[in-house]
Order: structure tokens, then sequence, then C-alpha cells
């Protein structure tokens, strides 16, 4: 059986900067996996590399149940299923959130549950009052990472990736965040939650904790992982994997 | 050169006089020069024929789309000639308006030839006025309208701009307002020419004390579509709203010229436009805020945008700033260049192809200037209008 996501010898640089060095991860459908890793670690380019950004040269393998994604432009990538939560997301004047999702319905036109999952999505959020909003705009951080959850939400992918969906987040909506992740949690998903904190893993039961250093997973292990990060800090394990 | 003759009998004597002074003048004009910065972004090298202005309108167009969203009264210009009984034929627009107007080839040749305009006072005011400037086909023309609002009242006007065939012509409109103390005005202006045409309109408005303008421009037609605006806020505490909305393509050349004359204390201008251009079109804004010794406490800002979406099109843009007065506050903003990576990024990782991506990006960079154009009737129009430009050039493979 094919995994959620598949992740072999990732690299990727811009110019002579080796961001990523070689990236190895495993997704199985219904399990959520963390990252965490120091800032500029390269958790951010991981995303935006496997959903096929432009900016970077990139080689290795990645696959989303099984499709060979490295070759797809950025929407075909997408419509096979990736998802990715943005850590900075994008403003799109002028144009409102249901806009946005009429227009994600109109371009998967074999998938009829749009429709039930936006509604499904906006009670579970409160989302009512932005869908009329312009893309992120004017949003506070809080509001437009709830706004890139109910994307998430409608979107239903096979494989989500959320970089920092956690950070400026209030305690409250940290723990709703977390509920939602863990409600989304099924056997045709996968889930990888990017972050800096250990605090949203207390709320959800992740099966996996992969620590990204210099552009590399150094280490894998269950969610005691995070704890020992979290008193320990990251300066061993950098010192131990300097470029 | 004379002028043909005005239909009708009550022809008033300032009119007569101001035609035959401008008549004499016009002989020794020529066409302005490229080297002048006010003309320099124009392709001049054509005949204006003004020896063929008409003493008569041609057939006017049927009804379109446009007239038929509208809920108000409709007023016809067609060729220059106010054809609908009830409005005034000619108008009488204040000398110190029409000077404003200037005195170059083009104003000079309106002031010689223009068989008067129509007047949109406060007998038509009580009820929106939709004016249907068109011209059918006649080589030069010259439609003229005048709004006069009243002292403490409110007017709400649209004056559309077509051709009712593919002839080409050079059209000099003239469009003046006089906007009285406390009143308000809202005009839009939709310049929908066929791409023969060689536009070449004039604006005025004179703002009374604490009166308000809000006026629209929403530039679609024409081979050029020049409009040299002068708001001239005269009573304090005046204001004005200007948007503008224009996309170019073909050869088309749009070209807008805005003046904000702050005169009186306390006035406030905000200009607001965006436009795009593709094939081989070139767009022009040149904002000028000028405030005079008198304007203290002024506040004027401007911020001009615009899309470049393929190699031939061009745009210029260029803020200016001439403040003689202390105590004021301005600000502008203006930029040009290329639909936004990141935008294209995040809505194709939403699953959005590239193409409909572009096209959600375009709609959202006009409905900024869109939204705020108070004639909501026509707000579907124009957004479909400027959309289906768009979508045309990506199935034709030009952006
Ligand atoms: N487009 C880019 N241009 C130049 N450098 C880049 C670019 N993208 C990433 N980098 C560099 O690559 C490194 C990794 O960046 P990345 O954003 O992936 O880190 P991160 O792990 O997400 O950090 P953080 O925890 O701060 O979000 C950084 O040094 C960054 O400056
Ligand atoms: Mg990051």
């Amino acid at each position: 059986m094919s995994n959620a996501l598949e992740v072999t010898n990732l690299k990727a640089s811009i110019g002579d900067l080796e961001i990523l060095r070689g990236v190895d991860l495993v997704v199985p459908f219904g399990e959520v996996h963390a990252v965490m890793g120091p800032n500029g670690s390269g958790k951010s380019t991981l995303c935006h590399v496997l959903m096929g950004k432009s900016d970077y040269e990139a080689s290795g393998d990645a696959f989303v149940d099984g499709v060979d994604i490295m070759g797809m432009a950025v929407d075909e990538r997408a419509r096979a299923g990736l998802f990715e939560a943005f850590q900075y997301p994008t403003e799109i004047p002028g144009v409102t959130l249901d806009d946005l999702t009429e227009a994600m319905a109109a371009s998967n036109p074999s998938d009829e549950g749009y429709a039930a999952r936006e509604s499904a999505t906006t009670k579970t959020l409160s989302m009512e009052p932005f869908r009329e909003r312009f893309v992120n705009v004017g949003l506070s951080g809080g509001e437009k990472k709830r706004s890139e959850m109910y994307l998430l939400g409608v979107a239903k992918p096979k494989m989500a990736i959320l970089d920092e969906i956690d950070s400026g987040l209030d305690i409250d909506a940290v723990r709703e965040v977390a509920a939602m992740v863990e409600a989304m949690r099924s056997d045709d998903m996968g889930i990888l939650v990017i972050t800096h904190y250990s605090r949203i893993l207390r709320y959800m039961a992740v099966d996996k904790v992969h620590v990204m250093v210099n552009g590399k997973i150094v280490q894998s292990g269950g969610p005691e992982v995070a704890e020992e990060l979290e008193s320990g800090g990251y300066t061993e394990l950098q010192a131990a994997n300097a470029r | 050169m004379t002028a043909p003759a005005i239909p009708g009998t009550d022809v008033p004597d300032w009119l007569v006089a101001r035609r035959s002074e401008a008549s004499r003048r016009l002989g020794d004009l020529a066409m302005p020069s490229e080297r002048e910065e006010i003309w320099r972004y124009l392709d001049l090298d054509f005949d204006p024929a003004f020896g063929s202005a008409p003493s008569q309108p041609g057939v006017a167009g049927d009804s379109d789309e446009l007239t038929e969203l509208w809920t108000g009264k409709v007023v016809s210009v067609i060729d220059g000639f106010v054809t609908d009984r009830g409005a005034s034929t000619v108008a009488s627009v204040s000398e110190q308006i029409d000077e404003g107007a200037g005195n170059d080839l083009f104003a000079t040749a309106y002031d010689a030839l223009a068989p008067g305009a129509v007047l949109i006072d406060g007998d038509h005011l009580s009820e929106k006025v939709f004016v249907d400037v068109q011209t059918t086909g006649v080589a030069t023309t010259f439609p003229g309208v005048h709004v006069d609002v009243p002292p403490g009242s409110e007017a709400s006007v649209v004056v559309r701009f077509r051709s009712t065939t593919d002839a080409p012509a050079v059209v000099v409109p003239r469009l003046t307002a006089d906007v009285g103390d406390n009143a308000r005005l809202a005009l839009t202006v939709i310049q929908d020419w066929n791409y023969q045409t060689r536009a070449m309109a004039r604006a005025v408005v004179n703002l009374g004390r604490d009166s308000g303008l809000t006026l629209s421009e929403v530039g679609l037609g024409a081979k050029i579509g020049r409009l040299h605006l002068d708001v001239n806020f005269i009573g304090r505490g005046s204001w004005a709203k200007i948007y503008g909305v224009y996309f170019g393509e073909d050869d088309q050349t749009l070209d807008y010229r805005y003046f904000m004359n702050h005169i009186g204390t306390n006035t406030r201008s905000d200009m607001f436009l965006k436009g795009a251009v593709e094939d081989d079109a070139l767009s022009v804004f040149t904002g000028m805020i000028r405030i005079e010794t008198t304007g203290i406490k002024t506040e004027a800002f401007q911020t001009n945008r615009n899309l470049i979406l393929s190699s031939g099109a061009s745009a210029q843009s260029v803020p200016n700033l001439e403040i003689l007065a202390n105590d004021v506050k301005c600000g502008h903003g203006s930029s040009v260049g290329p639909l936004d990576e990141d935008q294209r990024y995040y809505l194709m990782s939403r699953g959005l192809t590239p193409d409909v991506a572009d096209r959600l990006q375009i709609r959202g960079f006009f409905e900024e200037t869109i939204s705020k154009i108070p004639h909501r009737d026509l707000l579907p129009w124009i957004r479909e209008r400027i959309n289906t430009k768009y979508i045309t050039a990506q199935e034709e493979g030009r952006v």
C-alpha cells in the first residue's frame, strides 16, 4: 500500500546556497507527524519544494499516494492531493475567501464534496464573518492561520503539510487548531505538522516527531523527542550536524 | 474656418460670439507638439478633419445592455447634438469653466465648432441621469455635457461614450460641472469608443464650499483615449474622490492627465487609479496636485497602480506635486509591474491552474477600485467588460 507522502533524498538549493541536503521522510495514511527544527533549518523550504515553488533547484523523489509529483506544476500537485498551509499566507486583495473556494471547486469538478465541506468547516471554525472578506487581507496573525485551516478543511487533501500553523496563536486557538487536526485524522489522509513548540503536540497525538537541522532530518522518534528538545534545545544537534 | 449652423432658433448670443471668436483663432493653431510634456506620449500624426463637423446628428444607435441596466433617466447626445426633448440643447456654461478648458487646438476647435453642451441641471437631477453620448460614423464631432448641481442638492450622473459603427473618428468631448455649495455630485464616465477613435476629452469641475465630488472613469475603448481633467477646489472644505480603472489592449493609448487644483482652505483630494495594459497598449497617468498659497490645510493623496501583461505594453505613471501653501498633507504611491508571483503561487497551491489564478488576481486587482464606484447597478457590466478583455487576451495567447 502506498503512503500519503514519501520523500527520498530531497535536495534543494538557490544559487550556491544548499538549503535541503537530502531529506528522507515517510508519512503513512492515517498518521500525524511533526517536524521540529531551529530557525532557518529548511522546514518552510521543504514545504515549498514539495509544493513545487519555482524559486528552487530541486532533486530527489517525492510521492503523494504513490504518485510522483516532482515533475508536476504547483496546481497539479494540489490536485494530486497535496496541501500546504502557509507559514506566511499570501494576501489576495479584491478576492474573497468565497471566490477562492468557488474557484477551487471549479478546478476539481470530479469532487462534489466542496459545498458540504465548506459549510461543515465554516461551523467548526466559526468562519462565517471571514468568507466575504478578501483572502488574508487585514487578518490578524491568528485569523490567517484559521483561514488556512478552513481551506484545508474545504480542500480535504490526501497529504496536508501545516507550516507553523500554531505560531502566533493564543492558547485557546492552539487547542482549537490541534482539535481540528485531530478531527481530520483519517485513514485517507496523512498530516505533517511543522512547529517550533511542543505546546501544540500536547493537544494532539502525534505518531512521530522528526528533527530537521541544516537541511536534513537528523533524528526521528516518538512524541518523547519533542519533550527532549523542549528541555535540551537544538544546540547539540546543530553542533553535530554542522554544514 | 466657419462653423456649421446650430439647429433651433434660440441660440444665445454668448454662444454665437464664442464660436466666431474661436473660429478666428482656430485658423492659426497647429497640432500640439509631442515635445510638450503634456502631449508627449500621444501619436498626434493624424488629420483632425475639423472641417467635417456635422450640422445635424446621424442615426442614433439602439439601447444596449448598459442602458437597460440603468434605472434612471436617459439623455442622448448624438454626434454632439442633444436629441431628447426635455433636455436643453445648449448649456449656458459659465465662462469661467470654459476658459478653464484651455486654448490648445482641440479646446479651441470645441469652442468654435461644438453645437453646445447638454445641460443637466436642477430640473433633471431629481432623478439620476445617464447621458448616452454616441458617434455614428461622422469623422469629427464635439459632444459636450455640463452638469450644474444647485447648492445643497445631490446629483448622480453617468456619461457613457460609445461608437455605433466601426468607422474611424475624431471626438473632442467636453465635460464640465459646477457643484454648488454643500452639494454632492457622483459622476461616472465610461469611455467605450471603438478602437479607431481618437478621443481628446477635456473635463473641468468647479467645487463650491463644502461640496463633494466622486468621479470615476472607466477606460475601455479608443485608439487614443485621452482625458485631461481639472478639478478646482474653489470653496473651502470641498473634496473629491477620483477613481479610475482602465484596460488597454491592441495599440490603444489611454492618456490621463489629472490636475487637482487646491485653491480653498481645508480641501481634500484622493485619487485612486488602477490599470492594466497588454499587447502593444500604452497607458499614461500623471496626477498633478497643485496647492495654491490659499490652500492651507489641504490634504491630497494619489495612488496609481499598473499591471504590464505583455512585453510590448507599457505604462507611464508620474505623480507631481506643486505646493505653495504651508500646513498641508500629501502622499503618493505609484507602481508599474507584472502580475504578482506570490499571489499566483498561493492560488495555484490551492489547485487553480495558472490561467484561472491570474484571472482571479486580475479580478481582485480591479475590484479594489471598481467596488468604490457609486453607480452600483453598472458594476456587473464594468467587471464583465474588464474581465472579458483579460480572458480574451489569455485565450489568444497574448498574456
Ligand atoms: N527564496 C529564498 N531566497 C533566499 N534564501 C532562502 C529562500 N528560501 C529560503 N532561504 C534560506 O534558506 C534557509 C532555510 O529557510 P526556511 O524558511 O526553509 O527555514 P525554516 O526552517 O522554515 O525557518 P523558520 O523556523 O524561521 O520558519 C534560510 O537560511 C533562508 O534564508
Ligand atoms: Mg519556516
